[in-house]
């Protein structure tokens, strides 16, 4: 039998694989992992703070950088909360340029995953195919909104601009060049006895411990519990549309690989039949007064962001900036579950179930 | 090129009063400029002035009423309706006073846009609220339901208030007392009939009278949201943890501590996770100064 | 080793497809027409009103006024204009409420410069930033 010692072992902040500036003070005795701590907070920009002394419009922008990879549905959150207090009614072609761009931004985001999640677990070539059809994605929103992530597309009561002439058809276009990928992708991973090997059975959790600790999105979802906001809550026009929740039973880091990968599919869906129904033409803005106060009282909406459950509650005393600001966002409430999954393991799993929860740190530190 | 952008950017001799619509500290010399220029726009802004002062003095009522009904967080340092009232509701001010008065007249133009813009709305609006004031929300009768579920379990003096937050999508709302808020989030997530097992969002907000606990909570079993609040003291903020009841309120609960100072009882591990032990201050008090200026 | 199969012929396949990457430094990226890049300031189109600096969610746009050298015209006209791009975050606000257009969005995006100082930008480096200025906004 070998001697083994414990050792302190930290991981990151700088570390390619925690995805941002993330820290976990690791204790291993040899390769198992003992305890772990993680240490967040080093790319906290106190957006709630800097958000009292702002316009309703003027956040919109701040949004943008905490979930940096999915933005569209950031700048959503914001601007649903306001409407709901405001109780404004939204054209109906600036809902589905908003529900095009968030599906869009959907299926960037998870692409994204998968291809720095494979790059973590050793596979460097997925990283590359994802990033190549991402990048047809993040075209189709720079030619909407003008830039490549932080769109700042969205405004009180509609969009900011229409879609540019033919841009409806390169995204019904796109659809079917993505379920092709997607194929592609199954090929090439989905049935491969490594990665298998890799996330089989790793990182396991039950579907109680999965509500205890607020986890949301595919992470709830992998554990069998059917809960979408987009279908059981729904908001904007998601009721008009087709498309199943993906849930798995197993609870691994293999069912939130098989989650993510079905939302894809389903966003595409999704993407497909807006195509279909959005109005050839029509407003995109509501009629907002220029300086937005909403009523003096408090909100908290939630809608379905790519990593969970992304709410924004606002306190407002009429004023044209929010009193209080809260975003409830999902990777912080994600993260919480880690040092639990990760006591015991083998210290080669840590990057696999880190991965698997799919972290923007953007947005744990807010 | 849109409709929409090309509209927002109209020009300045179509419409004069543009360039001060948005801004109350713009150099109060453009105002009479841009009237001259379109000399119909001085009728134009006294018609939109009276709207205006129509249009605030309904909101404010509105907003009035809301207050009695419904809710809630006393305004500390009065909201600025309060305080514009009495300027916006002197009808009887003579054209003339008004036309003295640049900066004031700056303002009025702003709100006067707005008026116009959202006249139609608002007015729609009024009406439906006023409606909505008669009906009782969709969501009454489950908060009856709760309230008596609670008041039968853990006695007559738990509930502080409660009401629908019509805003909030006309979420169920409790507020508790502070004593017994962990014994109301336990029976709220381990009942039977409530089940609120899933812990939506929790954060903490300083009302400068007092601080406040927000938590939304989700049963998945029936599908049903509610927010739970708690009320306190402005001085010591100090409450039982649930982090034992939801693994998911120890980060927030951190972050409250963090940022606001609020003092968790039995929390597993309470640090300030964002900031570093070292910080000086609460950032999300009203009253905090920065501890550096330069910084 | 099925999977492994399947995955080296799907491999083999992309490397008869088209090239995805860009050569960027040596040929520049064309940009659409929305993109927001560093802005370009027209001085005759400004009625110093004041809005874009107001709306600027990080404070970075500086102005001043002075009076119209022809003294029968009463209106003021803009003396200097700094925006400071180590702040700024491209969020176009600031030409979505110009009433008059004159500050607008280019297509340059290469905002690197040996020092920070040079990332003051001043009315006249503005004014010059004509590059990639858009056909439809072109004065």
């Amino acid at each position: 039998m070998l001697r083994t010692e414990e050792m302190l072992l930290n991981v990151g902040p700088q570390h390619p694989s925690t995805h941002g500036v993330f820290r976990l003070v690791v204790k291993i005795d040899g390769e198992i992992i003992k305890e772990a701590k993680p240490v967040i907070g080093y790319l906290h920009r106190g957006t709630e703070k800097i958000a009292e002394d702002l316009q309703y419009t003027q956040i919109i922008p701040y949004t943008d950088r905490m979930d940096y990879l999915s933005a569209m549905t950031n700048n959503y959150v914001i601007c649903h909360a306001v409407e709901t207090m405001m109780d404004l009614e939204i054209p109906e072609r600036a809902e589905y340029l908003r529900v095009l761009s968030m599906e869009l931004g959907r299926v960037a985001s998870h692409l994204v995953w998968f291809g720095t999640y494979l790059l973590d677990i050793g596979a460097v070539s997925p990283f590359l195919y994802a990033f190549r059809e991402r990048e047809a994605i993040i075209n189709l929103l720079t030619e909407l909104s003008g830039a490549r992530l932080t769109f700042n597309y969205m405004r009180i009561g509609g969009v900011k601009w229409d879609a540019p002439e033919g841009w409806l058809d390169r995204v019904r276009e796109f659809v079917p060049y993505m379920r092709e990928q997607l194929q592609g992708y199954h090929d090439f991973v989905t049935g491969n006895e490594i990665f298998h090997q890799r996330v089989k059975g790793v990182g396991t959790y039950t579907r109680d411990d999965a509500i205890n600790y607020s986890l949301s999105g595919a992470n709830l979802r992998c554990t069998g519990v059917e809960w979408d906001l987009r279908k059981h809550e729904s908001y904007s026009i998601y009721d008009r549309f087709q498309f199943d929740v993906i849930t798995r039973q197993e609870g691994d880091a293999l069912s939130r690989y098989h989650c993510r990968m079905g939302e894809i599919e389903e966003s595409l869906k999704i993407i497909e039949q807006a195509v279909e129904q959005c109005p050839e033409e029509g407003k995109i803005l509501a009629k907002v007064p220029k300086v937005v106060k909403p009523p003096k009282g408090e909100a908290y909406v939630r809608i379905e962001s790519p990593r969970g459950e992304i709410g924004c509650y606002i306190a407002s005393q009429g004023k044209k900036e929010p009193y209080r600001l809260k975003f409830r966002r999902p990777s912080f409430y994600n993260l919480q579950i880690l040092p639990k999954l990760l006591e015991g393991e083998n210290m080669a799993n840590l990057i696999t179930i880190l991965g698997g929860v799919d972290i923007v740190l953007g947005e744990v530190d807010g | 090129m849109t409709d929409n952008h090309n509209n927002d950017k109209s020009l300045p001799e179509q419409e004069g009063l543009d360039p001060t619509i948005n801004q109350e500290e713009a150099p109060s010399e453009n105002q009479p400029h841009s009237q001259a220029k379109s000399p119909d726009s001085n009728q134009k802004s006294d018609q939109n002035k009276e709207m205006d002062q129509t249009f605030d003095q309904e909101t404010n009522n509105d907003l009035k009423e809301g207050n009695e009904t419904q809710q809630q967080a006393p305004s500390p340092e009065n909201p600025p309706n309060n305080s514009e009232l009495p300027t916006q509701n002197q009808p009887t001010e003579s054209d003339k006073e008004k036309a003295k008065k640049k900066a004031a007249a700056a303002a009025k133009a702003k709100a006067a846009a707005k008026a116009k813009a959202a006249e139609k709305a608002t007015s729609a609006k009024a009406e439906k609220t006023e409606e909505e004031e008669e009906l009782p929300s969709y969501n009454q009768p489950l908060l009856n339901k709760y309230v008596e579920v609670i008041k039968e379990h853990l006695g007559e003096d738990v509930i502080e208030e409660a009401y629908i937050n019509r805003l909030s999508k006309h979420v169920p709302t409790i507020v508790t007392t502070p004593e017994a808020y962990y014994s109301v989030a336990q029976f709220l997530k381990y009942n039977e009939q409530l089940g609120f097992d899933f812990l939506s969002d929790y954060h903490g907000t300083d009302f400068e009278t007092h601080y406040e606990l927000y938590a939304h909570l989700y049963s998945l079993l029936n599908h049903q949201s509610i927010a739970l609040k708690v009320k306190l003291d402005h001085e010591h903020p100090s409450i039982e943890s649930l982090a034992q009841l939801w693994e998911g309120a120890n980060w927030p609960e951190c972050e409250a501590y963090d940022l606001l100072g609020i003092e968790f009882r039995n929390h597993p591990s309470l640090h300030r996770i964002f900031l570093g032990e070292e910080w000086k201050g609460y950032p999300l008090r009203k009253d905090y100064q920065p501890y550096d200026e330069e910084v | 080793m099925k999977g492994i199969g399947k995955g080296l012929a799907y491999t083999l396949k992309n490397m008869s497809k088209k090239q995805m990457t860009y050569t960027y430094p040596d040929e520049p990226i064309p940009m659409p027409d929305r993109f927001r890049g560093i802005q370009k300031f027209y001085p005759e189109k400004c009625i110093v009103c004041n809005q874009c600096s107001n709306i600027c969610p990080t404070d970075c746009i500086d102005l001043t006024e002075k009076k119209h050298p022809d003294p029968s015209v009463k209106r003021k006209i803009i003396d200097t204009f700094d925006i400071n791009f180590e702040i700024c975050i491209l969020c176009d606000l600031c030409t979505e409420v110009c009433p008059t257009e004159a500050i607008i969005m280019t297509n340059t995006f290469e905002l690197a410069e040996y020092s920070r100082d040079e990332l003051f930008k001043n009315l006249e480096w503005l004014d010059e930033n004509e590059d990639n200025t858009r056909e439809e906004n072109k004065a």
